[in-house]
């Protein structure tokens, strides 16, 4: 599909601090692209120069093939749902929402209408006259949505337009926004701290660290192949433990050898192993990977075991209780193992 | 908290003393023959408020209102791209510059206005420059000293309000498709009325009750209220002075409750 943005070598600093180092990033139309990474590591920082806020110090960005540099802001077909949500104080919840239409001119009855599906999509009907001070924090976020996606613009910045709500009406929103993308053939560009979230909504994301891009995949890339130790610790929780690759298919680690799926390092590569919570099974002691129970907490769907092997604690995710002091072996499918390298 | 509210006995009594007992001595002289050296022809009479309707206070007061209404829209033309200015200086120094705003206040009053009278009268220092005015007495000459003297009280409320507004606003309506100019007039300025209404009522009264500017510059002949009650008190006519002060305080309380009408947070009262 087309490309809609094209980023190189951007980068860009604040006083001195490389805030973002030599992004390199596309965004095909209507792909919906998730921006994840641990506070402050420069995720506004790149909507607001897609926005146009913000300049660059170096690099290219393009939009539809065209550099974007002089393009102030109010010409770019992009809207934002601002992290600190920005809403128009003197205004109520319909004038703020009604904002951008106004200013291009829709005719009265169309603006209403659109306010109107605006405020469904939100499922915050009969708000219209409602006080944008006096909503609750999810409320306002809410209204921030509808203010930004009522005007159908080509490509879309939420800066982590969730992050107030409770998990339902996240997940509702979620729904909702997803339905949207892919009803009005809207870009996404989409800033979330919930890894979640970013698995479940995205076709693509993108793994950002102190300024830099560290992985761009589909959410099953990112999740079952983390390129590193980073990625595969805020991605979930995850055991991660050293090891050395044989050669290509045949990885060693905690002493015993394991068949697995992963090639291309070099015989005796230094690497590390990735095992998810929830693909490693609990069996009565074998020839195996063997340890101790040494805790077991509840958590809702599943039960977190911890499992001590030779001093190395591991985390396993299973509907099965254990008791506190059981020997247990621990096992795991080929496909489960991911290598990465340390 | 209830012993801290003892701290504010002394300022009871000060407002007791010198504020509420002085208005009741006010309006006891607004509606009665009340003087403080002739007190036995004392008698309650309504005939001070005729002076609302005599030609000289007429003249004062539209004088005042003149003088201090033009003042006012001068102020707020000049004192909004200036208080908006220094609102979005990104330099380190902006206290500084800002501060170089409240400096001419420092100053006394009396000497600029004083400074003013020199410079509208013939012969001045400026005639070394080969200047000279010859404007005393005359309207010109009263608004330019005016709005010399009341126009930090207009920039400082509205400097208050911009420098306070969040830019995440601006950005917002940037972002909506506003330009420049329409995102001005769609965000910034509904959200400083208040600092523009405030700026308002700050020089709006000053002007209309100025006694020494007038007195000075106008040259005897341009009487404003604050000249007109003066006059009054001189003339011994104690009932009208009271009657004048009373208009005077009744039109400030209007203007007052304009304000708490505007910005009903008190943000932008200095
Ligand atoms: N205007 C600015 N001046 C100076 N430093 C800034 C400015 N804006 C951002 N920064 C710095 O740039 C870095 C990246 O900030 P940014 O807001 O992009 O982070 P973020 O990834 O959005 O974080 P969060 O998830 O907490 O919102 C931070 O270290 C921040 O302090
Ligand atoms: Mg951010």
């Amino acid at each position: 599909m087309k490309k809609l943005i094209e980023i190189e070598g951007l980068t860009k600093s604040f006083d001195d601090t490389l805030v973002l180092k030599s992004i390199n990033l596309y965004i095909r139309e209507n792909e919906f692209i998730t921006l994840l990474g641990p506070s402050g590591c420069g995720k506004t920082t790149l909507l607001r120069i897609l926005a146009g806020f913000e300049s660059k110090d170096a690099g290219i960005v393009k939009f539809d093939g065209n550099i974007i540099d002089d393009i102030p802001p109010h010409e770019r077909p992009i809207n934002t749902v601002f992290q600190k949500y920005a809403l128009f104080p003197h205004l109520d919840v319909y004038n703020n929402i009604a904002f951008g239409l106004k200013l291009k001119k829709m005719p009265k009855d169309d603006i209403e209408k659109a306010v109107k599906e605006a405020l469904k999509l939100v499922k915050l009907e009969g708000f219209e006259s409602r006080n944008v001070k006096t909503l609750s924090g999810g409320q306002q976020q809410r209204v921030a949505i509808a203010r930004a996606v009522v005007n159908k613009p080509r490509l879309l910045l939420l800066d982590e337009p969730l992050a107030a709500l409770d998990l339902k009406l996240r997940q509702d929103m979620q729904y909702e926004l997803k339905e949207m993308q892919r009803a009005l053939g809207i870009t996404f560009v989409f800033v979330t701290h919930d890894q979640e979230e970013a698995l479940t909504m995205s076709d693509t994301v993108v793994v950002m660290n102190q300024g830099e891009i560290l992985q761009i995949g589909t959410p099953q890339d990112i999740y079952n192949e983390p390129k590193n130790k980073f990625i595969a610790s805020f991605i979930g929780e995850s055991n991660i433990i050293p090891g050395i690759m044989l050669k290509d298919y045949l990885v060693k680690f905690e002493g015993y050898e394991f068949e697995c799926v992963d090639k291309g390092f070099d015989d005796n590569a230094e690497i590390e192993v990735v095992l998810r919570p929830e693909d490693i099974e609990l069996k009565p002691v074998n020839g195996g990977i063997n340890g101790v129970v040494t805790d077991i907490i509840f958590k809702g769907v599943h039960y977190e075991i911890i499992v001590d092997v030779n001093g190395r604690e591991y985390i396993i995710h299973s509907t099965d209780p254990q008791l506190v002091g059981n020997k247990v072996s621990l096992s795991f499918d080929k496909e489960d193992i991911h290598v990465m390298l340390r | 908290m209830k012993s801290l509210r003892r701290l504010i006995y002394p300022y009871i009594a000060w407002l007791t003393v010198l504020i509420i007992i002085p208005f009741l001595f006010i309006v006891l002289a607004t509606i009665s023959t009340f003087h403080i050296f002739n007190s036995y022809t004392f008698r309650f009479t309504f005939d001070s408020l005729r002076f609302l309707t005599d030609p000289i206070f007429l003249n004062a007061f539209k004088n005042s209102i003149k003088f201090a209404g033009i003042t006012t829209v001068i102020c707020l033309a000049v004192g909004y791209p200036v208080a908006y200015f220094f609102a979005n200086i990104k330099s380190k120094n902006k206290t500084l510059y800002v501060a170089l705003l409240i400096v001419p206040i420092w100053s006394n009053m009396i000497v600029r206005i004083i400074a003013w009278e020199n410079v509208f009268k013939p012969v001045s220092i400026l005639n070394l420059f080969n200047l000279s005015f010859d404007m005393i007495g005359s309207d010109i000459a009263i608004i330019i000293a005016m709005v010399s003297m009341y126009l930090p009280f207009m920039i400082f409320p509205i400097y208050a309000v911009l420098d306070k507004m969040d830019h995440g606003y601006i950005e917002a309506s940037r972002d909506l498709g506003a330009n420049s100019f329409q995102s001005f007039y769609k965000v910034t300025l509904p959200l400083s009325l208040g600092g523009i209404v405030s700026g308002i009522i700050m020089t709006l009264l000053p002007a209309m009750t100025a006694f020494a500017l007038p007195e000075r510059i106008g040259g005897g002949t341009t009487i404003l209220l604050g000249n007109l009650i003066e006059k009054e008190i001189f003339r011994g006519s104690f009932s009208t002075a009271a009657t004048v002060s009373f208009v005077v305080m009744i039109v400030m309380l209007g203007f007052f409750m304009l304000i708490v009408r505007f910005d009903k947070e008190g943000e932008t009262l200095l």
